[in-house]
C-alpha cells in the first residue's frame, strides 16, 4: 500500500503542474486563427519569398533544407550518431557465462534460435514485384522532393526498406549488395558528409556556409539553389538509408535470447 | 461558426486538441514513473514525444489553409498553413527515432548482461557487484 | 577569416563523420584526423575568442538569410570564453583516452569512441555558440546521444546508467521542446535576439512564466541541478574512463550557460517574475549544494564522491546566476571554468592512478604521492582549489560569488558558500589524509616499466595542463573578469 502511494506522488505533482499550467490554454493561441502570432512573425515571409529565394515551390523542403539547412545537417548527424552509437554499443561478442542472472532454460547448441523465420513469405512476389516498386518510388520521392511532397529522408527510409525486405525473404543467399555493420555506418558517415561537403562547397565560392547561391558552378543563381538542395538530399538519402541498415543488422544479430522460446 | 454553438463546444474546437496533447504528455510521463519494465518505460518515452510532435502540429494549422506546396495562382500566405512547425517536426521525429535506437541498443546490452529488463531484477544485479 | 565561428564546429564535425570510413583503411587513420580537427579548431577559437575581445560580439547567419528567418550563430565574449575551454579539455581529454583504447571490440569500438567524443565536442561548442532556439535542441540532442554511448561504454553498470540517464535526458529534451513550443505560439520567432524584442514587446506574462518551468526544468535536469541529479551520480562515475574528464568536467556546464541566456538574455528583467525565478533557482542551488557535500562525505569510491561533488559545484554556478547582480554572474562564470578544470583535473588523476594501479577505492590510495608525484601534485591542487585557498581559482569564483550575494543582500547564499567550502574541506582532506597518510597497499603496478615518466606522455600533459590552467585562472582572475564583464553588464542590466 505504501508502494502505491509512493507511486501516486509523482503523477499527482504532474497532474497538478500541468492543470495549473495548462488549466483553460489561455494563453495558446485557438486552433486555425490566421492571425495568431505563430502565423504572422517568420511564417509569411517563408511562403512569400520561398520560390524566389530558393525556387523550390514546396515550403517545407524550402523551410528545412534552405533556410534552416543548418538543422537539417545536424539531424542527419543525430540519425549518423545512433547508428554508430547501436554499432558500438553491440561491438564486443556476448558472454552468457558473465551474466548476472543465469537465464532459466539455457541450452547450448541452438544455433539457429536467432535465424530470421520469414521463410513463408512469398519471395517471388516481394522481389520481383514490390522491391522494384519502392525503389522506383524511393528515388521519385528523392527527386521530386523539392517540387512537391517527400524528400531525403523518406527516400532514404524506402531504400532501407528494401534492404531489410531482401535479408527478411532470403536469409541464406548471398545479396548482391553486402553492407556489413561496419561499412554501413562508414557509408552514413559519408552521406552526411555528402551534406556538410555543399556547405563547403559554398564556403570555397565566397559565400557563408550553406548558401547555395555561391556554389562554384556555373550556373544561374536558381539552377545553383536546385542543385544544392539536390546534393544535400542525397545526403541525407545515403545517410539515412545506411542508419537504417545499420540499425536493424546490429540489433538483429545480437537478438538471441537464449531463455525465450 | 453558427450561433447557437454551446461555449463548450466553441472551447473544444478552439483548444480542445491542447488537451489531447496534454493528456497524452502525461500519460507518457505517469508510465515512464510507474512502469518497471525498461521496455515499457522506452514505449512510454515515445508516446511523450508524440504528444509534443503533435502540440507542435497544433498551432501549424490555419483555417483555409491547404498544403505548403505551391499551386498555380494561389498567391499570398492566408491560402498555406505554417510551414516551420511541420519543418521543426521532422527533426524531432528522427531525433526520437535515433533515442528510440540506442535505447533499443542498449536494452540488449542490459538484456544480455543482466538477464532480464525489469527494474527489480537489475537492481538486484548490480548490488552482487 | 569571416568564417571563423562556423569553422570551429564544421572541422570536428566533418573529421567525425569521416572518421569511421576512414578507419576501414587503417584503424589509426581516423583517430588522428579527429585529434588533429579539434587541435585546429583550438587554435581557431583562441583567434575568435582574440576578434571578440578586440571588436565585441560575432554574428554569424547561415545562407545569409535576414536575421529572424535563417540561422544565426551569436558569440560574444562569455560563449568564446567557454568555446575555448570546451575546446582545450576536449583536446587533452581525446589525447588521455588514447591509453584507453578498448581492444575487444574490434576498430569500429575504438574509431566510434572517438567518433563520439568528437561529436559530444561538436554539440557542446554548438550549443555555446547559437543564436536559434531550435538549433539549441539539436545540439543538445548530439550532445546527449553521444554522452549516452560514452557513458554506455564503461561497462555493465555503465549501460544501465546510461539507459536510466536516457529517460530521463529524453523528459528533458521533451521538455525543452515544449517551452519552445509556447513560446513560438506566442511570438512566431525561433532567433533568440528576435525573441527577446518580442517578448519585450508584452507577451502574456503566464505563457512566459510556464515556458520558463519548463526551460528551467529541461536545463537542470541536464546539468544535474539538485533536485533533478538523480541519474548523475552513476553516469559520471561509470562512464568511459577515457572520456570521463570531458563528461564529468564540462558536459553539465554548458546547459548552466544556456539557461544563464534564457534567463537574463532572452527573458530579461523585463519579465515580471524574475525575481521569483532566481529565488527558484537559488534555493535549488543552495539545497543542491548542502547535500552534494553531505552525500560526498559518505562515499567510499573516488569516482562516486567526485561525482556528488559536482552536485555541489554545479549549485555554486548557478547560485551566481541566482543572485541577479553582475558580480555574482561574472563569480558564476568563472566557477564554471575553475570547475571544468578541477573536476577534469581530478578524474585525469584518477583515470591515471586506475590506469598504473588499477583501483578506484579511496583506502587504496596510500603512499600514492612517493609513487606518482606528478598524478597527486595535481589532485592536491585541484582539491585545494575546490576547497578555496587563496591563489587557486576556486578561491576566486567563490569570493565573486559572495561578493554578488552580499551586494544583492542575500546573506543566507552567503552562508551556505561559507558552509559548503567546509564540507569541501571535510571530505578533501579525508582524500589528502589517505594519499600521505595511510599505509601503501602495495598494488602491482600495471604500466610498463620501459616508459620513463610515472604514467605515459599523454596522461602527462593532461595532467599538466589542468595544473596550469588552474593556477593561471587563479593568478589571472582580474583579467578574465575584464573580459566577461562588458557582456555581463550589457545583459545582467
Amino acid at each position: 500500500m505504501a508502494k502505491k502511494i509512493k507511486n501516486a506522488i509523482p503523477v499527482v505533482i504532474i497532474a497538478i503542474v500541468l492543470a495549473a499550467a495548462f488549466a483553460r490554454f489561455d494563453f495558446l493561441p485557438s486552433i486555425g486563427d490566421p492571425d495568431a502570432p505563430a502565423h504572422t512573425r517568420t511564417s509569411d515571409y517563408y511562403i512569400e519569398h520561398a520560390v524566389k529565394d530558393t525556387n523550390s515551390p514546396n515550403y517545407v523542403t524550402a523551410v528545412i533544407v534552405d533556410y534552416r539547412a543548418f538543422d537539417t545537417m545536424l539531424e542527419t548527424t543525430v540519425m549518423f550518431l545512433a547508428g554508430l552509437g547501436v554499432v558500438i554499443l553491440l561491438a564486443s561478442r556476448p558472454d552468457p557465462k558473465a551474466r548476472i542472472i543465469k537465464p532459466r532454460k539455457f541450452t547450448e547448441n541452438r544455433e539457429h534460435l536467432g535465424a530470421p523465420a520469414y521463410q513463408s513469405i512469398n519471395k517471388d512476389v516481394m522481389i520481383k514485384i514490390i522491391e522494384p516498386l519502392i525503389l522506383i518510388y524511393a528515388v521519385y520521392v528523392l527527386f521530386h522532393g523539392e517540387v512537391s511532397l517527400g524528400g531525403g529522408f523518406q527516400a532514404g527510409a524506402l531504400i532501407g526498406m528494401v534492404y531489410i525486405i531482401d535479408t527478411m525473404v532470403s536469409p541464406g543467399t548471398i545479396s548482391l549488395i553486402r553492407l556489413p555493420k561496419e561499412r554501413s555506418v562508414a557509408l552514413a558517415g559519408a552521406g552526411t558528409f555528402i551534406y556538410t561537403l555543399t556547405g563547403i562547397l559554398t564556403l570555397v565560392g565566397g559565400g557563408v556556409f550553406l548558401e547555395y547561391g555561391k556554389l562554384p558552378f556555373s550556373m544561374s543563381f536558381e539552377e545553383k539553389h536546385s542543385t544544392g538542395i539536390l546534393m544535400v538530399e542525397v545526403g541525407v538519402t545515403i545517410g539515412v538509408m545506411a542508419t537504417i541498415i545499420t540499425i536493424l543488422n546490429a540489433i538483429h544479430e545480437r537478438a538471441r535470447f537464449d531463455d525465450d522460446k | 461558426m453558427t450561433n447557437n454553438m454551446s461555449g463548450i463546444s466553441v472551447f473544444l474546437a478552439d483548444k480542445g486538441i491542447y488537451f489531447l496533447t496534454a493528456f497524452l504528455l502525461v500519460l507518457g510521463i505517469y508510465g515512464m514513473i510507474t512502469c518497471k519494465n525498461y521496455m515499457k518505460k522506452l514505449i512510454c518515452m515515445n508516446i511523450m514525444q508524440v504528444a509534443v510532435i503533435f502540440f507542435f502540429l497544433c498551432f501549424g494549422q490555419k483555417n483555409g489553409g491547404t498544403i505548403p506546396v505551391q499551386v498555380t495562382g494561389l498567391m499570398g500566405a492566408r491560402h498555406y498553413i505554417n510551414p516551420l512547425p511541420h519543418g521543426l517536426m521532422l527533426t524531432a521525429i528522427v531525433v526520437s527515432l535515433g533515442t528510440t535506437g540506442v535505447g533499443l541498443a542498449l536494452l540488449t546490452r542490459i538484456k544480455e548482461k543482466y538477464g532480464s529488463i525489469e527494474e527489480d531484477d537489475i537492481i538486484k544485479g548490480e548490488n552482487k557487484f | 577569416m569571416s568564417n571563423i565561428p562556423v569553422l570551429i564546429v564544421l572541422l570536428p564535425l566533418s573529421a567525425a563523420l569521416l572518421c569511421m570510413a576512414l578507419s576501414l583503411i587503417h584503424w589509426r587513420l581516423g583517430r588522428d584526423v579527429v585529434i588533429a580537427s579539434v587541435a585546429a579548431s583550438l587554435v581557431l577559437s583562441v583567434i575568435q575568442l582574440k576578434d571578440v575581445i578586440d571588436h565585441g560580439t560575432v554574428s554569424y547567419v547561415f545562407g545569409k538569410y535576414k536575421i529572424p528567418y535563417g540561422i544565426e550563430f551569436r558569440i560574444d565574449a562569455i560563449s568564446a570564453v567557454i568555446i575555448v575551454m570546451i575546446l582545450i579539455i576536449g583536446f587533452i581529454t581525446l589525447l588521455f583516452s588514447m591509453s584507453f583504447e578498448v581492444r575487444d571490440g574490434g576498430k569500429v569500438k575504438n574509431s566510434g569512441a572517438y567518433t563520439m567524443l568528437a561529436l559530444l565536442i561538436v554539440g557542446m561548442v554548438g550549443m555555446t555558440s547559437t543564436g536559434d532556439m531550435f538549433n539549441l535542441y539539436v545540439f543538445l540532442e548530439i550532445t546527449s546521444l553521444s554522452g549516452y554511448c560514452l557513458i554506455a561504454l564503461g561497462g555493465s553498470r555503465g549501460i544501465v546508467a546510461a539507459f536510466r540517464y536516457m529517460l530521463v535526458g529524453t523528459i528533458a529534451a521533451t521538455f525543452y521542446l515544449l517551452g519552445v513550443g509556447i513560446l513560438y505560439s506566442q511570438t512566431g520567432t525561433l532567433n533568440m535576439e528576435d525573441m527577446h524584442y518580442m517578448l519585450s514587446r508584452g507577451v502574456s506574462t503566464e505563457a512566459q512564466a510556464v515556458a520558463l518551468v519548463f526551460i528551467i526544468a529541461a536545463f537542470g535536469v541536464k546539468m544535474a541541478l539538485f533536485p533533478f541529479n538523480g541519474w548523475q551520480p552513476s553516469a559520471y562515475a561509470h562512464a568511459n574512463a577515457g572520456s570521463r574528464p570531458l563528461i564529468a568536467g564540462v558536459m553539465g556546464k554548458i546547459p548552466a550557460y544556456a539557461m544563464f541566456r534564457y534567463i537574463f538574455c532572452i527573458y530579461g528583467s523585463e519579465f515580471r517574475f524574475m525575481d521569483e525565478f532566481l529565488l527558484i533557482v537559488g534555493i535549488f542551488s543552495c539545497c543542491g549544494i548542502i547535500y552534494g557535500s553531505v552525500r560526498a562525505m559518505a562515499q567510499t569510491d573516488l569516482r562516486k564522491m567526485l561525482a556528488y561533488s559536482s552536485v555541489a559545484q554545479i549549485g555554486y554556478i548557478t547560485l551566481g546566476f541566482a543572485t541577479g547582480s553582475p558580480v555574482g554572474i561574472v563569480g558564476g562564470f568563472l566557477h564554471m571554468l575553475a570547475h571544468a578544470f578541477m573536476k577534469s583535473g581530478l578524474f585525469f588523476g584518477t583515470g591515471a592512478i586506475r590506469q598504473k594501479y588499477g583501483s578506484m577505492k579511496m583506502e587504496d590510495l596510500g603512499y600514492i604521492y612517493k609513487k606518482m608525484p606528478l598524478t597527486s601534485g595535481l589532485m592536491v591542487v585541484a582539491a585545494l582549489s575546490m576547497v578555496g585557498i587563496p591563489p587557486l581559482g576556486g578561491f576566486f569564483s567563490k569570493w565573486y560569488i559572495g561578493m554578488g550575494a552580499a551586494g544583492s543582500h542575500h546573506l543566507v547564499y552567503l552562508f551556505v558558500l561559507v558552509i559548503s567550502s567546509l564540507l569541501n574541506a571535510v571530505y578533501f582532506f579525508k582524500l589528502f589524509e589517505k594519499m600521505f597518510m595511510a599505509r601503501d597497499k602495495e598494488l602491482p603496478d600495471r604500466i610498463p616499466s620501459e616508459v620513463a615518466q610515472e604514467v605515459p606522455w599523454n596522461m602527462v600533459l593532461a595532467i599538466v595542463v589542468c595544473f596550469l590552467a588552474i593556477i593561471l585562472i587563479g593568478v589571472f582572475n582580474v583579467p578574465i573578469v575584464n573580459v566577461l564583464m562588458p557582456t555581463v553588464m550589457e545583459v545582467g542590466s
